[in-house]
């Protein structure tokens, strides 16, 4: 292969070579130009598209959950907010290796096994790039030590939330319920339009009560934070101008009392049962207590399945609302409806009946506690005698009395705004025509029974707190409320309700006859509340348990084991000649009712008593002259351990 | 100094002649480039020099200063190296395909002791120098049509072949196709060019049918509808488009380019670079930068064509083609032209081994142009 050196042939060469290089240069160039080309299109015309496209990328829209309305009781004490809550995120995506990452943290923050194994659980579950709350309440160590690793441990994010917290834990768990985290079912049952706020990391809904019943009001709506993020959705900036502030939820306040509400508690110390207080002139409830009671706070944070356990399998129940959703015979505070029954057919309240303590009547024998001997209605209420009542009732039937207690709010379920009631049972010929085809006849038989409140008859602490505030206020079908208002929107008073068509004269007589249960009767000493002139009325009341069969040992079956004794309820209100507060009690298998409800009954009653000014005057004023004046304003002598025993 | 000085037998050969004939507008343009990817690269970092701005200025300087030292070795010695070179890049093409280093599925990377080697880089420049070392000793009516052109053939087709093999599709069709330009520069037949397009036009759909890998498909697919795959191939090709959009006519400013910064752009330094820059520096960036390319490119073609031999006509040349094709695959690709393939924007790119290969091309070139008027004859090189 010699190299030419002929002339001609090297330019040959060198001619086409640089033909075809001109040529190349123009292509090249050629291709610049369209390069070029495309630019102009891309950064020129279409500029702002791409802007567009750029910004959406940038910018996300994070959802600020909105703080949740808070629960206020009648005097505006918070029974439930918000407090700050430190936690982490953790937003998957395809590449995470998420158990790296958990175990990463475990050596930062506390997490036991059985946590850990919750949270790959859910973070499973979660839907994808959807964060997941993976750790809450944190402290401000933990949250700043992890805030400080943050690059070790991608998609995980720690922020500062809010959660619930109720500051009186127990004593209102009940009624206001409480928040948890949203189940796939809450989702699903919200229908397709599910507020998207429903799916931000920790979000809790109400559950319970009156949290489950008012969610949407104490919600709010959800605000928007303008965020800058970068491609693994990781906050890099924030934007506050194009924040969107939340819509706080609304408050609410109730018209419980809270010094009222904690003492009722603590008084039911480890007793099961239910007290339920209402201002008898407004129909406002101030007190509704479910007792024993539970740490709200608990379902806040995720009960553990032992925890749960635990709350579950207590005999005495404490998950379950006892002021409303259970249902039990009234006993013997259902004699005050029958007597206005009886009254109301024409019955001489003068009139006498001699109490053996046994009564021979349509082929059995009917019992009493003990051998009252002669007495009139007055007495037979006073010293709540059976037999008295047997015959009071055989002579007006059942659908009298049954017309009276309805009027008196048994036999229905009041709309406080709260679900879950019962609505108890208040029989008569009707009932017995629906409910038993094959014996549809009410036999006299079943009657005397009915008269001291035994029987079908059914109902709950509510009912019976409603049945003796309408008794106290002798006027009007007072309505129960539990919400006062809701924002700004305050709800109808109880008091705008219809007139009792009892005559007055009846109810007075009632009225009196109640005083004189507590002054000398079957509640007397264990009615007292000690606070001189101000008394109380009452009734007391014994319900056969459901498991009780007749062989709990003593009377009232108020000795034997505690799941088969009795029931104990006192019905109240106080003071006796000018009533302003009346209420419930139930003891579950507390035996005898004077016993073991009117003492509950009247410590409960001091308080909502010793709160109000006009009933404090009354008290006050015999006091001696020269020492220094009382306090006044109601909250200073309420519930507190300085008030008079 | 005059044309007589230069003229004076002997005075061509002294060191502060050859350096003053060195062609300081193509150094000066090459640092242009190389000084705004420092910028970008600094500037995609977050305003830091770590981890590439500061490397990408050292690895020039250095590569600055072997290239002029380069530019004054004599052309013969070009010559004479120019099988060794093709030899020593194929042996090495061979090793990767067995023993070589592999990233992300591909085998591209050799390791010699600390130094990590990518040879289909280093290839690229042996191929230029085989064949114009090749082609100087052919006949005319020989590089016209014959079988000669077989060798050209194999010198071309053995590491287009071993690199596609790796496989790395982009740098295969690059060998290619800057053999094939060298081909027709040193006068194949018009008509045999034209016969090979249509044999491209008939063999690219059989190729792309049987010959690729799924995923190699998924990207040429994709390049078409990027939407039609968001997450997966067509991400980059939109995000790229969303970073050249965006930049308008002035660009978001230095620092300021949300695409990169928040990494919404795959592969930001290396061979997304020039939509980093698109994105920062506007339409009049890329204007800029674009126009300084094409400088580059007359610049190279120039020194080919006042050439007086044709090998340094020739290997001048192909560095011109492999730049301009390096170029324009990179830009097309970075606005959605054509398919994402690992073809670095030349000079811009941060990453070692191109911008070295780039380099030695440049150094060629320079010394092309330093030695134009020199004789260059087969078999009688300094060495040879």
């Amino acid at each position: 292969m010699e190299s030419s050196i002929f002339l001609d042939e090297v330019n040959e060469r060198q001619g086409l070579f640089q033909r075809r290089a001109f040529l190349l240069g123009g292509l090249a160039g050629g291709g610049l130009v369209a390069l070029g080309g495309r630019l102009i299109q891309l950064q020129l015309i279409e500029s702002d598209r791409y802007q567009l496209l750029s910004e959406h990328n940038q910018f996300q829209f994070v959802l600020s959950p909105p703080p949740r309305g808070l629960i206020l009781d009648r005097e505006g004490v918070v029974l439930a907010s918000n407090r700050p809550d430190f936690r982490l995120l953790l937003a998957k995506d395809d590449t995470m290796d998420v158990e790296a990452v958990l175990a990463n943290l475990a050596r930062l923050v506390n997490l036991d096994e059985a946590h850990l194994q919750r949270l790959k659980d859910e973070i499973d579950d979660a839907p994808r790039k959807a964060p997941v709350a993976i750790v809450e309440d944190m402290t401000w160590e933990e949250f700043s030590r992890v805030n400080v690793r943050a690059p070790e441990l991608p998609g995980v994010t720690a922020d500062m939330g809010e959660v619930r917290v109720y500051p009186f834990s127990g004593a209102f768990a009940h009624v206001i319920g409480y928040v948890a985290k949203v189940s796939a079912q809450d989702v699903t049952k919200t229908g397709p339009n599910a507020d998207p706020i429903m799916l931000n990391p920790g979000f809790r809904i109400g559950k319970q009560g009156v949290e489950k019943a008012f969610d949407l009001d104490l919600r709010g709506k959800a605000g928007a934070r303008k965020v800058e993020v970068d491609v693994k959705g990781r906050v890099v900036r924030q934007d506050p101008r194009g924040d969107i502030p939340p819509t706080p939820g609304a408050p609410i306040r109730l018209t419980l009392d809270a010094d009222v509400q904690t003492r009722a508690l603590e008084v039911f110390g480890e007793d099961s049962g239910a007290a339920v207080m209402m201002d008898c002139r407004s129909g406002d409830i101030l007190c509704m207590l479910s007792a024993p009671s539970f740490d709200a706070n608990q379902f806040v944070k995720g009960l553990t399945r032992g925890e749960y356990k635990a709350l579950a399998e207590y005999d005495r129940k404490p998950l379950f609302n006892k002021a409303l959703t259970a249902t039990y015979p009234p006993g013997s505070t259902f004699k005050t409806m029958v007597s206005l029954a009886a009254l109301g057919h024409g019955f001489d309240p003068g009139r006498v009946y001699v109490c053996n303590r046994a009564w021979s009547w349509g082929g059995r024998v009917w019992h009493c506690d003990k051998a009252h001997g002669a007495l009139n209605m007055h007495d037979a209420i006073r010293q709540s005698c059976d037999i008295y009542f047997y015959q009071a009732a055989l002579t007006v039937g059942p659908d009298a009395i049954a017309a009276t207690a309805r009027q008196f709010g048994l036999g229905e379920a009041h709309d406080i705004g709260i679900p879950g009631q019962k609505p108890g049972l208040v029989p008569d010929s009707d009932y017995k025509r629906r409910a038993f085809p094959r014996d549809p006849v009410w036999h006299a038989g079943e009657t005397p029974s009915l008269g001291i409140g035994q029987g079908y008859v059914s109902v709950n602490a509510l009912q019976l707190c409603v049945m003796a505030s309408r008794l106290a206020n002798g006027v009007t079908a007072l309505r129960p409320r539990l919400v006062q208002s809701i924002g700004d929107v305050a709800q109808p008073s109880g008091a705008q309700a219809p007139v009792l068509t009892i005559p007055r004269a009846h109810i007075e007589f009632v009225q009196s006859a109640m005083a004189a249960v507590v002054a000398s009767g079957t509640a007397a000493h264990y009615g007292d509340i000690g606070l001189g002139p101000v008394k109380m009325a009452g009734k007391t009341g014994t319900a056969q348990s459901h498991n009780y069969t007749g062989g709990g040992a003593g009377a009232h079956g108020a000795q034997g084991a505690w799941a088969l004794r009795d029931h104990a309820w006192f019905i109240a209100f106080a003071p006796h000649d000018d009533p302003r507060y009346a209420m419930s009690v139930l003891v579950e298998h507390g035996g005898f009712g004077a016993e073991a409800a009117a003492p509950k009954a009247a410590q409960i009653m001091r308080v909502a008593l010793l709160k109000d000014p006009q009933v404090r005057a009354r008290i006050t004023q015999p006091m001696p002259t020269g020492l220094p004046p009382q306090m006044s304003g109601s909250a200073a002598g309420g519930a507190g351990p300085g008030a008079p025993t | 100094m005059t044309a007589s000085a230069i003229s004076r037998p002997g005075e061509r050969d002294r060191l502060i002649v050859k350096l003053g004939q060195i062609d300081w507008l193509l150094c000066l343009l090459l640092s242009a480039i190389a000084g705004i990817g420092a910028v970008m690269l600094y500037s995609i970092a977050g305003g830091s020099w770590s981890p590439w701005a500061g490397r990408h200025l050292i690895l020039y300087g250095v590569c600055f200063a072997l290239m002029i030292a380069m530019a004054t070795v004599d052309l013969r010695v070009w010559f004479a190296m120019a099988y060794p070179v093709y030899g020593l890049g194929l042996l090495m093409l061979a090793a990767v395909a067995v023993v070589g280093h592999s990233t992300m599925g591909a085998q591209r990377w050799l390791d010699v002791g600390p130094i990590r080697i990518q040879p289909s880089e280093f290839i690229k420049v042996g191929l230029v120098m085989a064949l114009a070392r090749f082609y100087h000793g052919l006949s005319a009516d020989r590089a016209r049509w014959s079988w000669w052109l077989l060798i050209p053939a194999a010198l071309i087709g053995a590491p287009a072949a071993l690199v596609a093999h790796q496989p790395d599709l982009g740098t295969a069709v690059l060998i290619a196709a800057t053999g094939g330009v060298m081909m027709i520069l040193a006068g194949l037949s018009l008509r045999a060019v034209g016969v090979g397009l249509l044999a491209m036009g008939a063999g690219v759909p059989l190729a792309f049918a049987f010959v690729l890998k799924a995923y190699q498909r998924a990207r040429l697919l994709t390049f078409l509808h990027p939407e039609a795959d968001r997450s997966g191939a067509g991400y980059h090709i939109i995000q790229s488009e969303i970073a050249l959009g965006s930049g308008g006519l002035l660009g978001k400013g230095l620092g300021l380019g949300t695409q990169s910064q928040l990494n919404f752009l795959p592969e930001k330094s290396t061979d997304f670079i020039f939509a980093s820059m698109a994105e920062e520096l506007g339409f009049l960036g890329c204007a800029t930068v674009l126009a300084l390319y094409a400088a580059v490119i007359v610049v190279t073609l120039r020194a080919a064509v006042i050439s007086h031999s044709h090998f340094g006509r020739l290997s001048a040349a192909g560095v011109a083609i492999t730049f301009a094709l390096c170029v324009l695959i990179n830009g097309a690709m970075v606005m959605g032209l054509a398919p994402v393939v690992g073809v670095p924007m030349p000079l811009l790119s941060f990453g070692g081994t191109v911008m070295i290969t780039m380099m030695a091309g440049f150094a060629l070139v320079l010394s092309v142009r330093v030695h134009r008027y020199s004789e260059v004859t087969s078999g009688k090189g300094a060495f040879v």
